[in-house]
């Protein structure tokens, strides 16, 4: 058997060899199938409700996440799958849109932590010596920096500043964005760190191969080695970091969410939905379907983010590939 | 070698730190376990200040009460007032004059006694412009007061207040005031020590012991953890003090004190705020649940110095676009009135006149007569709310949807801890503010007045002198009827023609404590409950 699996990789790239390993991985499989399922649902909801498709799709899928109505919490029914909240909204669209502004501020922070982290780590490792010292110190040091507290104080020190700002430059609708811009750029600013080591790591130890020097003696120049050569063989270990970050971005903003301090009513993620739910437990009567959708939505989606990171990182951990 | 020498070492040492973090948390546990008290009461937000002039919130005036005690107190069941520090007084004939005489057993809680002097300087104290109590309006009844508040005149022995000996005090207003021994009992003209603050300064509430004048001496504050106070034992009517210790809670959120109730951790909860809405169909009709008639509005501010709020067409539709009905059918259901005025029905010889209703079409043409038809260029603009309990909240959304689909206007939420929200609010720095008004006596002047271009409490920018020139022949007219009737006029003035504050409803009042376990609790308009009568049976 083993002769058989090593006369294939000779004709495989370490990519498609990192693809088959994920595949054969179950659990890590069936959470990238749950995730992509998770995705195009949450994308599903404002296309559902557009007024030209609203018509054949069945009219618990088309309510919309704001309007309120007369039927206050009312239990899961047919016109609403997972019942209404204390206005009369229905949980159904709520739900979805909470999920895709929590996923949304995973994704476009864990994009910001990309760009700096790669940067600065990638930096760091190339330039070497006390500038790497120097580089690598201020990372220590805002590793101590407790991540929340910091989000919270950014948040609540430039928003009334920027505020005033957006609304002169751009449009009213557009402050109203403003807080999710906030959560975008606070949350991606505090999570590099981990990013920027890992890079940092690998460029140390790629920066003194041979093809380095190879193409160092051809006359490259330091960007084009940089982004040429060594970026695309770290790209692995940046995916399963990407796919990590991802869900402890997404917990942060449920966590300060929750709190009242990320997304604002009437808007609605994870957090401020489970806060919501969280509001209705007591001894005398539980609204269970406040409560239970958002919490089992972002359980699933973390879960799954979480085995797919780790799925990815094993397929493409060099060292697993005699096993 | 040696990293793993270094290695050892470095367990080695974490077991010692472990060994004594582990001990000082034992002894810390230890020492921070203190006995239980006697009564727990849940109280609402976390007090602004317990210092009496600095205070507006009805939840600090109960705690203040505790520990401070003015010329007169509240009886506990009907919440009328009663002697106090002052056995006893004279009232002239005409109504102006009064004579206070202290008790001769009155003494603060370090053992000196309480003078004359104290009470001027109690009193002076509310009206120095320098303290800025936003509730020096209680004593612009007094001869000079309003004056003197607003540094118009600058020697305070002309203020209608003396100290004719060490135990008399004599008190001239300007008019003949009713309810001036109602407005004696009030938190804030409780009596506070002149040598605390004298040598304390700002920070005699931290300096302990506090010396208290009232049934209760402060024992611990710590911030949003609880507020222990335990029996003045030098009180003068220390031998009816039925509970020697009590702890406050402050709590923000209905369901946390819901919890804290039916799982035995709390005694009381006399919160308006802390009824827990979503429950109240269930809670009713339990016998521990004590619905009453409040005397409160909960309303909204605008902030007239403020585009496009200055507008009074502005104001009048947004006022004219909420649907009250559905906020009290769907969100507060404790019974509550729809109001589109700001006084409450009950009070004795008034009557509201009526005020703006719901007519959305109005609204939208109002709007667009003031240059915004159908909301366009509407700036954006914030509501402020407290995060007391779920209600604000709640309150917020349903009008930021109702404005947004009858007018087309954007509204922005904004959710302030109670200190932080007081401050804004004073400073005029918000667009539109969630507020509410308890009346403080039996008489229609205690809503009315807030409005008066210095009241403290205004916190609108509105300033309107045809409103107060009608409240001030009002306060000196001793016809009844006459009187109503200019109230009236300015109330119609305030609600109907300028509209710097929208009513939305009339509290229904709501308390939970169990009658079979709770004695001393009594249900009364103004829903003040003296602690000193309060006991576990």
């Amino acid at each position: 058997m083993s002769e058989v699996r090593q006369v294939e990789h000779v004709h495989l790239s370490p990519n498609q060899r990192a693809w088959r390993r994920f595949k054969s991985n179950r659990i890590a499989a069936v959470s990238g199938a749950l995730l992509i399922a998770l995705v195009l649902i949450v994308m599903a909801g404002p296309i559902l409700s557009r007024p030209t498709i609203r018509n054949y799709v069945p009219a618990a899928l088309a309510q919309s996440p704001l309007a309120l109505s007369d039927l206050q919490f009312g239990a899961p029914s047919g016109e609403h799958w997972l019942g209404t909240d204390v206005h009369g909204r229905d949980l159904l669209s709520r739900v979805l849109y909470g999920a895709r502004i929590s996923l949304l501020v995973g994704i476009v922070g864990a994009g910001v932590s990309l760009v700096i982290g790669v940067l600065w780590g990638a930096l760091a490792g190339y330039l070497a010596g006390r500038w790497d010292s120097i580089m690598m110190r201020i990372v220590d040091i805002l590793y101590t920096v407790p991540s929340i507290i910091f989000v919270i104080l950014l948040i609540s020190a430039w928003e009334a500043v920027l505020k005033d700002q957006m609304a002169r430059a751009f449009s009213a609708e557009m402050v109203a964005r403003a807080r999710l811009i906030f959560l975008f750029v606070g949350l991606g600013a505090v999570s590099w760190l981990t990013m920027a080591r890992i890079v940092r790591g690998e460029v140390l130890s790629l920066r003194t191969r041979n093809f380095i020097d190879a193409s160092r003696a051809l006359g490259a120049s330091h960007a084009r080695i940089l982004f040429r050569h060594i970026l695309p063989n770290v790209s692995g270990v940046i995916i399963v970091y990407l796919t990590l970050t991802v869900p402890s971005i997404v917990l942060h903003e449920s966590f300060l969410s929750y709190l009242g301090l990320g997304i604002q009513p009437p808007q609605a993620s994870l957090g401020s939905l489970i806060a919501e739910g969280a509001a209705q437990i007591n001894p005398i009567r539980v609204y269970w379907w406040m409560i239970i959708p958002p919490c089992g939505f972002l359980a699933a989606t973390l879960l799954a983010l979480n085995f797919v990171g780790d799925g990815l990182r094993d397929a493409f951990d060099a060292r697993l590939e005699s096993r | 070698m040696s990293v793993f020498k270094l290695r050892r070492q470095a367990g080695r040492l974490s077991y010692k730190v472990a060994f004594v973090a582990i001990l000082v948390l034992t002894f810390t546990a230890c020492v921070q376990k203190e006995p239980p008290a006697d009564l727990v009461i849940i109280n609402g937000p976390e007090p602004e200040s317990l210092d009496p002039a600095l205070t507006t919130g009805q939840a600090d005036g109960r705690i203040i009460l505790s520990l401070f005690e003015g010329l007169t107190r509240y009886k506990a069941d009907t919440a009328l007032p009663e002697p106090g520090l002052a056995e006893r007084w004279d009232i002239s004939e005409d109504g102006r004059t009064y004579i206070f005489y202290l008790r001769t057993n009155a003494v603060w809680s370090a053992g000196e006694p309480i003078a004359a002097e104290d009470v001027v300087y109690s009193w002076r104290r509310i009206l120095d412009p320098a303290i800025a109590c936003e509730y020096s309006s209680l004593l612009f009844y007094i001869k000079n007061g309003e004056e003197f508040a607003i540094g118009k005149i600058k020697d305070p022995s002309l203020l209608g207040l003396r100290a004719l000996d060490a135990q008399t005090v004599q008190v001239n207003l300007n008019n003949p005031t009713p309810f001036f021994l109602d407005i004696c009992a009030y938190p804030t003209l409780c009596i506070v020590p002149r040598h605390a603050i004298n040598k304390s300064g700002d920070r005699w509430l931290t300096a302990y012991p506090v010396p208290s004048s009232g049934a209760y001496e402060l024992e611990t504050w710590r911030l949003n953890d609880k507020i222990r106070v335990r029996k003045n034992p030098r009180y003068w009517d220390a031998a009816n003090t039925r509970s020697s210790v009590v702890d406050l809670l402050p709590c923000l959120s209905a369901s946390t004190a819901l919890n804290l109730y039916e799982t035995g951790q709390a005694d009381i909860v006399w919160d308006k705020e802390l009824a827990p809405t979503e429950l109240i169909d269930i809670l009713k009709k339990r016998p521990d649940f004590h619905g009453f008639d409040y005397l409160g509005t909960y309303f909204f501010r605008f902030n007239v110095t403020r585009k496009p709020f200055d507008d009074v067409r502005v104001r009048k539709a947004l006022a004219m676009a909420i649907d009250k009905e559905r906020i009290v059918g769907k969100i507060t259901r404790a019974g509550e009135k729809v109001a589109h005025s700001l006084v409450p029905p009950g009070l004795p010889d008034y009557a509201s006149p009526p005020g703006l209703e719901y007519d959305p079409a109005e609204a939208r043409r109002l709007l667009a007569e003031a240059g915004f038809p159908g909301g366009n260029n509407f700036p954006l603009f914030h509501y402020l709310y407290n995060n007391t309990g779920r209600n604000h909240e709640q309150i917020a959304v349903e009008l930021q949807e109702m404005w947004r689909r009858e007018l087309g206007i954007h509204m922005e939420l904004r959710k302030l801890e109670w200190k932080v929200y007081f401050r804004a609010q004073n400073m005029l720095d918000y667009d539109l503010c969630r507020s509410s008004w308890i009346g403080d006596y039996n008489d229609a002047s205690t809503f009315l007045d807030v409005f008066l271009s210095n009241n403290g409490n205004n916190r609108t920018g509105w300033k309107n002198t045809q409103y107060d020139s009608l409240l001030r022949r009002a306060n000196a007219q001793r016809d009844v009827a006459e009187r109503a009737k200019l109230l009236q006029a300015a109330e119609k003035l305030l609600v109907r023609d300028e509209a710097p504050i929208v009513p939305v409803y009339i509290y229904a009042g709501f308390e939970y404590y169990d009658t079979n376990k709770i004695e001393g609790v009594f249900s009364n308009m103004r829903s003040e409950h003296p602690l000193r009568t309060i006991r576990k049976k």
